[in-house]
């Protein structure tokens, strides 16, 4: 017997039935998801999305600024290195790539990062009010490596991508049909941390020191 | 990983005494329980998310190999490949032979329990392969050749002079020969060290929190990025993940991950939720190219034979430790196995045998702390009594001990003699405490009495009389 075939006969002797008939397998596939109720979603605090994403960036010592247009963002992120004593150079996604990035004195390079470069420029595709995450799909447009390896994460978010909970991102996947689910789905609630010296907090333990989001609205 | 539990009392002991562990110790204890405390106040819903999740886990179970084919159907639409694992043996081989199918040199590894638990480490070792873990946490006890103290944070019985030591001493080979003391630049110095394994990695391996069978995904969550570096740098990408990880779909897994860091570290969320599907897609320009799925069963499925079932709800959150006062005694080496805490003194029994691991569920005050925090309603206490009285009905444990229980049994069913019994050794006790009325030694319980430790002596007449009266004054 097969690895497969063993494993499976042990479950079912586990549960002391055999096989599920197909109309019991068609009826679990049509649920959506394992209640039959709609998922239970945390009520959020008063105001608008952008002000509860906010507070929940800024719990997780992300931070945040808003621009009022796309054009707007290779200033902002300009702004944003020069305010840190950062060179105005950043590895920056290709979706982002027919900003204006040399008229505000960046020097970009576009696609993925092998960890030479101190700043990275992603584009998401949904913002999370209810713990302040972003949402970022991998893909030609969107390397995962800027999301990881540079020292500083810049994340641009637009106004219209903002949703209360996870689930409306899910529902959303679900509809980009064949195309389906990316290689990587990265949920970021902040910069890097870890605890695990002596329970001390510290940022950027691996991935980025530094989390901060350009709401386009 | 070899057990130890046979061990336990002497390793208690060592851990009691053990003054540097008794100050870790003492840190994490109350910080988690604020923490966890603190985050769940800060969500109405928890407690009806708890619900939820018992139901989303009990439905899943119930269906186990339904979801789990449907699992391996949509990996497979995806490019990614299923292992199946009766045992630890089957997981090792099948890991070590993707392995060396990649002609890797370097492995990468994200923190993984169930990796712990099959001896992936040893195996990759022994078959030649440099395997370098990337969580700070199981990066230090590598260094220290030690196994995890805590499902969530594996190194919570070092202190940082005790890392700065480790750094100092495996640090030197990279030309890092400052001997540190600062949390912050030991922190940046491992990122260094490590930084440069990610890139030279060949092979990533991560455990995985949550699989998704809609989707064929593998959830991992993280506070550093070490799982994401480690999943997304290397050509393969493998996935160790036991059997009961896998739910329906993502809504299903957010239900979950609401209450998991809340519960754990008292987060909202952890930092990175990472969700992987198969390996890189048609111009995708990273990400690894293989991906592949190693679900273990190891003794699982016979769980869901009897009430133990419900152990297959945990989602190894560590808060049933975090609030254990036997752990926050003797912290997580004395259990001898991979899984410490009241979760663990069900698992390692359930794994290694009772007779191997009877200690455990004895060494639990059935206070019932780690049931009443568990996200997942996991009758904790309850699943120790069963192993007790299994132990009991298999003959195992201390010959006394058994028949002191027998003795007891024979009394508490026999209650007019028991009520005579009680009452005069309530009288014999209070005359030998004398006008004192406690003592401060006794014969066969020296320990008890060490370090200045008095027992108060029974005064006036025992419970069931006090109450007999009381009931009869009412009624007149």
């Amino acid at each position: 017997m097969s690895g497969r075939e063993t494993v499976l006969a042990a479950i079912r002797r586990g549960l002391g039935r055999g096989p599920l008939a197909e109309s019991a397998r068609r009826a679990l596939d049509q649920r959506q998801g394992a209640t039959d109720s709609a998922p239970l979603l945390p009520k959020l605090p008063q105001g608008p999305l952008s002000q509860v994403f906010r507070a929940g960036l800024e719990k997780v010592s992300g931070s945040m600024s808003e621009v009022a247009a796309m054009d707007a963002v290779p200033d902002a992120v300009a702004g944003y290195l020069a305010g840190r004593g950062l060179a105005p150079e950043a590895a920056v996604a290709p979706s982002l790539e027919s900003l204006d990035w040399p008229a505000a004195g960046i020097q970009p390079t576009f696609g993925p990062t092998r960890g030479g470069d101190y700043a990275g420029v992603s584009l998401a595709w949904r913002g999370v009010a209810e713990n302040g995450s972003l949402v970022l799909l991998s893909g030609p447009e969107n390397p995962t490596s800027l999301n990881f390896l540079p020292d500083h994460h810049i994340v641009v978010l637009q106004g219209q991508d903002l949703v209360p909970h996870l689930e409306p991102v899910w529902a959303a996947l679900r509809e980009r049909g064949e195309q389906g689910w990316p290689r990587t789905v990265n949920v970021i609630t902040g910069p890097s941390r870890t605890a695990d010296i002596e329970l001390t907090i510290q940022l950027g333990a691996h991935g980025p020191r530094s989390l901060h989001v350009l709401l386009v609205d | 990983m070899e057990s130890l539990s046979h061990a336990f009392k002497e390793r208690s002991v060592h851990a009691l005494k053990d003054e540097t562990l008794q100050v870790a110790l003492h840190r994490a204890k109350d910080g988690f329980a604020v923490k966890r405390a603190k985050a769940v106040e800060g969500l109405p819903e928890f407690d009806a998310l708890r619900d939820r999740a018992v139901a989303i886990k009990n439905h899943t179970l119930e269906n186990l190999d339904h979801y789990l084919e449907r699992y391996e159907d949509a990996v497979e639409r995806n490019g990614g490949k299923v292992h199946w694992a009766s045992s630890a043996e089957d997981a090792r081989r099948i890991v070590v032979e993707i392995c060396q199918a990649a002609g890797a040199k370097m492995i990468t590894k994200g923190k993984s329990m169930v990796g712990e638990e099959v001896g992936i480490n040893g195996a990759l070792e022994g078959a030649g392969f440099e395997v370098v873990e990337t969580d700070l946490g199981e990066y230090i006890i590598q260094l220290a050749h030690e196994p995890p103290s805590h499902i969530i944070v594996p190194a919570v019985h070092k202190t940082r002079g005790q890392i700065a030591d480790l750094f100092h001493e495996n640090h030197q080979k990279y030309g890092l020969t400052r001997k540190l003391s600062e949390v912050p630049e030991m922190v940046n110095e491992a990122r260094q060290v490590l930084r440069d394994k990610y890139l030279a990695a060949d092979v990533g391996i991560t455990g995985a929190n949550f699989l998704i069978a809609e989707t064929g995904t593998s959830v991992i969550v993280t506070n550093e990025g070490n799982g994401d570096l480690t999943c997304s740098l290397p050509k393969v990408h493998i996935v160790t993940s036991s059997i009961e990880k896998v739910l329906p779909t993502a809504e299903d897994a957010t239900t979950l991950l609401r209450l998991l860091a809340r519960s754990a570290t008292g987060q909202d969320l952890t930092t990175y939720t990472t969700f992987s599907t198969g390996p890189k897609r048609p111009g995708d320009t990273d990400g690894p190219e293989e991906y592949h799925v190693v679900l273990v069963d190891n003794g699982r499925s016979t769980m869901l034979a009897d009430q133990f079932r419900e152990m297959l709800r945990c989602i190894r959150c560590g808060a049933c430790m975090n609030h254990c006062p036997v752990y926050g005694a003797i912290g997580g080496h004395a259990y001898g196995w991979v899984y410490p805490g009241p979760m663990g003194s069900v698992l390692t029994p359930l794994s290694v045998g009772l007779k191997e691991a009877g200690n455990l569920p004895n060494a639990c005050t059935l206070n019932g702390h780690c049931a009443e925090v568990c996200p997942v309603r996991i009758p904790l206490p309850d699943l120790l009594r069963t192993l007790r009285h299994r132990e009991y009905q298999l003959k195992l444990g201390l010959k006394p001990l058994r028949w002191g229980l027998a003795a007891w049994v024979w009394f508490t069913t026999h209650p007019r003699i028991y009520r005579i019994g009680t009452r005069v050794q309530a009288r014999m006790l209070a005359l030998l405490a004398g006008r004192k009325g406690r003592f401060t030694r006794m014969p066969l319980a020296g320990g008890w009495f060490k370090g200045g430790r008095d027992l108060p002596a029974p005064q006036g007449q025992t419970f069931m009389a006090v109450w007999q009266r009381r009931q009869k004054e009412r009624r007149q």
